[in-house]
């Protein structure tokens, strides 16, 4: 399919922007916008039962001791099994519990975007890539479709690129500190990682591509070496110093 | 990619196994390793100097000459289905049966069959002054944005370009 048409939405929900584009058969029309919308239902759903700020969600009386996993919506389960997973295959460096605090927020967000990017994709005859807050899904609907390109940032000048990666039907996720200083500690030190600036890792799937990230990230300096590691990852590592290393 | 790489040379260990050549790299876990189908193409041909056109089937009568070592052949495999997708392989053996070449004709993306997922496409550098005009990019990957940070995004400038 060549597609000329494109449309882009923004919204904002669980504190980040949601960015979406669409080209092909349904890019504004109702059918197009009735999936947008339904998409950010997801999201906002996904919002409420995980979110950390609101006192009142599964999750944060869940991690008061108020409720038990049984008393929460099944996808709490599902994701705390995807935490515990990423936990134990990262040697504990990914942990959604530190220091008696749950916190499964590295978890929830890309596991949020692609399940958030199911009724878009069901859109015929059109591409979607969905984005959330950087960390993103790529869906095109025929095998003569064009490539999504996603540009990777520079974490040292969030204004530049530095490398692209074409992208058909996966996921980019990028973890770095460019924008929020401090939110990614290594669990077993609590510490800040401080060898590594960004890592990038493409993937079939949002949920892994954004957990891997992340625990690449707090891997620190054996971020590399772990990503090698993992099957069907690509990746990208900047280092503190700016020296950059290509995964894959 | 690296575990897929080894991944498939344990294939290749493994259906070497198959056919009863010697070789002092497969082990149990390899063999283990080795999906159902990975059977070798029964066709074999004498190659001059292993530049066996990848492309084209390796049974066709290219007319091979027989000025290599003698018992040197090129073996290509069936194309086994795997997690990743189809991989192919073509060995090539000396006379006694030590492996020289091992090449990969098809692999798990790249190909025009199974284009639908290439996530495993690898990341091309470009030049760090780019912006996401000018590297017609669709959309970008960088560490969280948040909604505060987001009108300062590269990402925020692609939103607002209408097309």
């Amino acid at each position: 399919m060549t597609t000329a048409v494109r449309a882009r939405y923004v919204e904002h929900v669980m504190g980040m922007p949601i960015s979406l584009a669409l080209r092909g058969r349904h890019t504004d029309d109702a059918r197009a916008k009735d999936a947008w919308a339904e998409a950010m239902a997801v999201l906002r759903e996904v919002d409420r039962v995980f979110s950390t700020y609101r006192d009142d969600s599964f999750v944060s009386r869940l991690g008061r001791g108020e409720l038990s996993v049984h008393d929460c919506p099944p996808e709490v389960a599902e994701v705390l099994e995807l935490g515990e997973r990423a936990r134990r295959e990262s040697d504990g460096a990914f942990d959604v519990r530190r220091g008696g605090v749950l916190d499964p927020s590295g978890v929830v967000k890309g596991w949020a975007v692609e399940r958030a990017a199911g009724p878009l994709r069901v859109l015929p005859e059109t591409d979607v890539c969905l984005s959330a807050g950087g960390d993103l899904v790529c869906h095109v609907s025929g095998p003569d479709s064009p490539e999504w390109r996603i540009g990777i940032e520079n974490p040292h000048d969030p204004t530049a690129l530095l490398a692209t990666v074409p992208v058909r039907n996966g996921a980019v996720a990028t973890s770095g500190l460019a924008h929020r200083p401090g939110h990614v500690v290594d669990a077993r030190t609590g510490r800040v990682p401080d060898l590594v600036a960004s890592v990038t890792v493409v993937h079939a799937d949002l949920t892994w591509a954004d957990i891997d990230a992340t625990a690449a990230f707090a891997l620190g300096g054996e971020s590399a070496r772990w990503l090698a590691t993992r099957p069907g990852r690509t990746g990208l590592v900047v280092w503190a110093d700016g020296r950059t290393e290509l995964v894959g | 990619m690296r575990r897929i790489v080894l991944w498939l040379l344990s294939t290749v260990s493994a259906v070497v196994l198959l056919f009863g050549y010697h070789t002092s790299t497969a082990g149990p876990a390899a063999t283990a390793q080795a999906p159902v189908g990975a059977s070798l193409a029964t066709t074999s041909t004498t190659t001059t100097s292993g530049g066996t056109d990848p492309g084209t089937d390796s049974s066709s009568g290219s007319g091979a000459s027989s000025s290599a070592t003698p018992a040197a052949s090129t073996l290509t495999g069936d194309v086994a289905q795997t997690r990743w997708g189809p991989v192919q392989v073509q060995i090539t053996t000396d006379g006694s049966g030590t492996i020289t070449d091992v090449e990969v004709l098809q692999y798990p993306s790249g190909n025009s069959v199974d284009d639908q997922i290439n996530a495993y496409a690898l990341p091309q550098l470009v030049q760090a002054t780019l912006d996401a005009q000018s590297a017609n990019i669709d959309m970008v990957s960088g560490a969280t944005v948040t909604s505060e940070g987001y009108l300062q995004s590269l990402q925020s400038a692609l939103d607002q370009a209408t097309t």
